[in-house]
């Protein structure tokens, strides 16, 4: 909407008073970036039609925001540079800008293949093909459909994404005496790529959940119960064995016999072909030279061309999306779409599904319009005078402190510390951080990840911390090295520091993204003042890093 | 820390914020005990049930230990010996325990279901509940989720074991991480578990003051949920830090080093001891190398003896320091060992006929539950009971009623023990 538009509009109308509440309203927005055909803006208002008079929290200042966005996008703090440079710009479009470009940044495919592998593998394993799959795919902006196609098909010949067999290969590992678990395979393409946890329906319809049915599960797992993993090909892959019969099953309550071939939950199910002995497969396998065959009938080719005309499809991706961004999921828990669990925004949810698919399930799109939202740029304090109490979390009031993963809290670190070794990995574009940089890098991520990832299996999905992370925050020794040793070592440079403003500024900038408040900058100039002698304002600079790097404001995305 | 004359860094300040959060701590759960006379901690500590679960894994025979068959086709070759329950016999190769038996439920009937150690083993340990499709908690997480930390500060579920240790969160299943294992590998503790080389307890105290005012700060006119959750794991990891002696059995007398046996066990079983006394929930002693396929009679002679040192001196001294009311002791594997002797002379997995003990909290003394025929090959009583009606047993020791109480899976309720099963009522006292 146009400021030009006004006199004609408001004279026009019947109702001047309704047209000029939303201009203003229009006006605003278009001040802070917004302009009206925004899907973004389409959001903040169902977001905000529910609030019915309750506070919401102030917008997020700048420091606020610049930190959020650069770990959401980037997936670490802003240098210190940086936030001095955004909070010195007084260009209206600011925030605009560095949502672009962060998503254009070199950054961005590395963050996204890290999210997407702690939400859809969850711990379970990693895998560099795989990794460099995703990072390539993120690069690419390859729209979710064929990523999603790309994962379920698992082509081994398909040699540009072998890795994204990984998907499969990992969850088809089996232990000691334990049978492969299909069921969890099954089970987890149901939750992440449907919203649906068809656990409770295996044997039998759910009994809580009345459109979860046995059948679902089933035919799901008849596309998925005759793979293997093939083992030492040096990438993730898995064989698709010969189906040539539906799948059998009973329910352990009636007992009755039932059949189904592959179906996707609520769609056709695919017929399983009758195809003579020799017209079975594509390639033949070959037990000699260990050649797994390629059958002519392929249900997860039928799977994956299908998956997009799934119900919740797109429904489950922009809720995934919707969660990592904004802290709670329209449709909580995540993978419990049903008609008994509606979402908190129904309309929200499918405005958000529906213009994703439009635009081409361009995750690029979606991110951006969500972090130019009101509601994604909110502060994370309550709203003045307000409790707790007064802002339910499904009412999106204030923005909800959210987990950091232990890769952005080790990407994190090193740049609050003074190591840029991750950086110039990242900038080349070469290789993944982990493997070039400073020598102790890689045996520094596996630290974070044991210390602070959960393990295998439970999603990362609060901010939980826990009792071997605060072990490790207090007293793991690699760790605190960082603080105070090496070529630019934050504690180091700053203790050498004369001027204690000085001193407090960049310590808050570093570890905090932001400048102190009037107050902190005293008491934390007074802790300075009173330590005297260099190896005492040494320990002190450090034991000031050490508390700024282990309070909630540095290990949570708030 | 010479900081007197800072806002930030008063040590006045450290007082008050000690005292503030013995306040605050008086209120909630938790974290009390580091900040009382240990000695009233203990006596606290001492009203709560607490769990001694020792875990002999691969599976202890039950001829070689507490249903014996001398003299008959698979009984092997050790005898038996008169127990302090008159009529009762156990093997020769547990004669300290054999004086104990007036103290113990030994159920001789016990009946389950998979023979395989890998699915055995879990299924065991988290009851084999029908099959609702969740992961069930092993029963230390479920003790942790049912009755919480307690007093003591320390975590509730602690399992002291050979090889490595670390945060066992699979134990807890649907429950969720928190309520999974610590576990202390070979005794030790865990990873990053002393303050680093240089760093003075003084200096750590200084440190810990500038994180407790920086996250005070950053809670102001925030949700508390992050700031508590961080705070408690850190009052948690620095509680347990303070209690390096717990682990530390160089200071336990020569007389109770050879009274538990120098062996792991018993030296295991030791650190056990000091974590129940300390007010742990949930204390897991596990012995590995039980799996005797092969040259079995030598290895009993080795193993049992010293099982038979461990288990009878912490019998012994729960007694004698009035903790056997309070603690629930179990001993026991994911299945016996067959009657049959193989070609390596050994004994192979057993799960249709075996047995365990059990002692404390809520258990009958000097009970013997059960029997198998006369060569040990069948359950030989009105009825076999499978490891359901163990943990209603052990839930009812406890003090929790298993047919009221139940778990929520987010909205799904879900019982805490097999719900066709019930307690072995004669092994409650």
């Amino acid at each position: 909407m146009r400021i030009t538009h006004q006199p004609p509009f408001l004279s026009r109308g019947p109702k001047g008073w309704l047209p000029a509440i939303l201009l203003i309203g229009g006006v605003l927005a278009a001040s802070l970036g917004f302009s009206e055909d925004r899907v973004a803006s389409r959001i903040d208002a169902l977001i905000e039609d529910h609030w019915a008079g309750n506070q919401a929290s102030p917008p997020a200042g700048d420091a606020e925001f610049f930190r959020r966005i650069h770990l959401d996008l980037s997936g670490i703090i802003p240098t210190v540079e940086e936030t001095r440079a955004f909070l010195g710009d007084s260009s209206s479009d600011k925030r605009d800008r560095v949502v672009s470009q962060l998503l254009d940044g070199p950054r961005y495919p590395q963050r996204m293949a890290e999210w997407f592998h702690v939400h859809f593998m969850e711990r379970l394993g990693d895998d560099a093909a795989w990794e460099g799959w995703l990072r390539e795919s993120f690069a690419q902006n390859k729209p979710w459909d064929r990523m999603a196609r790309e994962i379920l098909r698992a082509d081994l010949r398909d040699e540009a994404n072998h890795g994204a067999a990984y998907f499969y290969a990992k969850r088809l590992e089996n232990y000691g005496q334990n049978a492969i678990d299909y069921s969890g395979l099954t089970r987890d393409v149901g939750r992440l790529f449907l919203g649906m946890d068809l656990q409770c329906a295996e044997c039998h319809n759910h009994k809580l959940i009345d459109d979860y049915l046995q059948a679902d599960f089933q035919g799901l797992m008849a596309a998925f119960q005759n793979l293997v993993p093939v083992k030492d090909k040096g990438y993730p892959a898995v064989e698709e064995r010969l189906m040539t019969t539906k799948m059998r099953y009973a329910s352990v309550f009636t007992q009755k016999e039932k059949f189904t071939g592959p179906r996707l939950p609520g769609l056709e199910e695919i017929e399983v072909p009758e195809l003579p002995k020799d017209q079975q497969y594509l390639v033949a396998p070959d037990k000699k030279t260990k050649t797994p065959g390629v059958p002519r009938f392929s249900p997860l080719q039928e799977f994956a061309a299908r998956i997009p005309e799934a119900p919740g499809f797109d429904a489950n991706l922009v809720n995934r999306v919707w969660f990592w961004l904004m802290g709670r999921g329209l449709v909580e828990p995540l993978d419990q779409f049903h008609s008994g669990n509606p979402p908190s925004h129904p309309e929200l949810l499918n405005l958000l599904a529906t213009e994703f698919a439009a635009h081409g399930r361009d995750f690029r799109w979606l991110v951006g319009e969500l972090t130019r939202t009101r509601t994604y740029q909110r502060s994370s304090r309550l709203p003045e005078g307000a409790r707790e109490q007064d802002c339910p979390p499904e009412l999106y009031l204030t923005a909800l402190e959210r987990r950091l993963s232990a890769e952005q809290l080790l990407w994190s670190t090193l740049r609050a510390t003074g190591h840029q070794e991750g950086d110039v990995a990242v900038e080349n574009q070469k290789a993944p951080p982990a493997e070039v940089g400073a020598k102790e890098l890689p045996g520094l991520r596996e630290r974070f990840r044991k210390a602070l990832a959960n393990d295998p299996r439970q999603p990362e999905l609060e901010f939980a911390p826990s009792l071997k992370g605060a072990l490790f925050m207090m007293n793991d020794p690699e760790l605190l090295k960082l603080l105070d040793t090496g070529d630019g070592a934050v504690v180091t440079r700053l203790a050498a520091l004369p001027d204690d403003v000085r001193v407090a500024e960049e310590l808050c900038l570093s570890f905090w993204s932001r400048l102190p408040e009037k107050a902190e900058l005293e008491n934390l100039t007074a802790c300075l003042r009173a330590s005297s002698g260099a190896g005492e304002r040494q320990r002190m600079v450090r034991d000031l890093a050490w508390g700024m790097m282990t309070s909630p404001e540095f290990v949570a995305n708030h | 820390m010479k900081a007197a004359s800072s806002p930030l860094c008063n040590p006045q300040d450290h007082q008050w914020s000690r005292r503030k959060m013995l306040g605050s701590l008086a209120a909630g759960a938790g974290g009390l005990a580091g900040l009382l006379h240990p000695a009233v901690a203990e006596t606290l500590a001492k009203r709560e049930k607490q769990v001694l679960f020792i875990w002999l894994d691969g599976g202890i025979s039950q001829f070689e230990s507490w249903d014996p068959k001398p003299g008959t086709r698979f009984g092997g070759p050790f005898r038996s010996i008169p127990t302090s329950v008159p009529g009762t016999h156990f093997c020769e190769l547990m004669p300290r325990t054999a004086r104990l038996a007036h103290l113990l439920s030994v159920v001789r009937n016990i009946t389950t279901k998979d023979n395989a150690h890998s699915s055995g083993v879990p299924r065991i340990l988290r009851g084999d509940p029908a099959n609702r499709g969740v992961k069930y908690p092993y029963f230390g997480s479920a003790v942790a989720k049912l009755m919480g930390a307690g007093v003591s500060g320390l975590p509730p579920y602690v399992w002291i074991k050979p090889g490595n240790g670390g945060f066992l969160s699979e134990n807890a299943g649907f429950l969720g991480a928190k309520y999974g294992a610590i576990a202390f590998g070979d005794g030790r503790p865990p990873e990053n578990f002393t303050l680093p080389e240089g760093l003075a307890t003084a200096e750590d105290e200084a440190r810990q003051l500038l994180r407790e005012r920086f996250t005070k700060s950053y809670a102001a006119g925030r949700r508390a949920g992050a700031t508590e959750a961080q705070t408690t794991v850190y009052d948690m990891a620095r509680q347990l830090m303070k209690r390096q002696e717990l682990f530390d059995t160089s200071r336990v007398s020569e007389r109770d080093l050879d009274r538990y046996g120098r062996s792991e066990i018993g030296q295991h079983m030791l650190v056990g001891r000091n974590m129940l006394e300390a007010g742990v929930r949930f204390v897991q002693v596990t012995s590995y190398g039980w799996d005797t396929h092969g040259d079995h009679f030598n290895g009993s002679a080795s193993l049992i003896p010293k099982f038979d040192a461990a288990f009878a001196s912490i019998v012994e001294d729960l007694r004698d320091r009035g903790l056997l009311d309070n603690v629930l002791v179990v001993s026991m594997s994911e299945f016996g060992r067959t009657p049959r002797i193989n070609g390596h002379i050994g004994r192979d997995h057993y799960p249709e006929a075996w047995s365990l003990a059990m002692a404390g909290a809520g258990i009958a003394r000097g009970r013997i539950i059960g029997g198998t025929d006369a060569e040990g090959v069948f359950v030989d009583a009105p009825q076999a009971y499978d490891i359901g009606s163990l943990f209603h047993t052990w839930y009812a020791a406890l003090g929790i009623d298993s047919e009221k109480v139940e778990f929520m899976n987010g909205d799904q309720p879900l019982p805490i023990a097999h719900q066709e099963m019930a307690p072995i009522k004669e092994a409650l006292a």
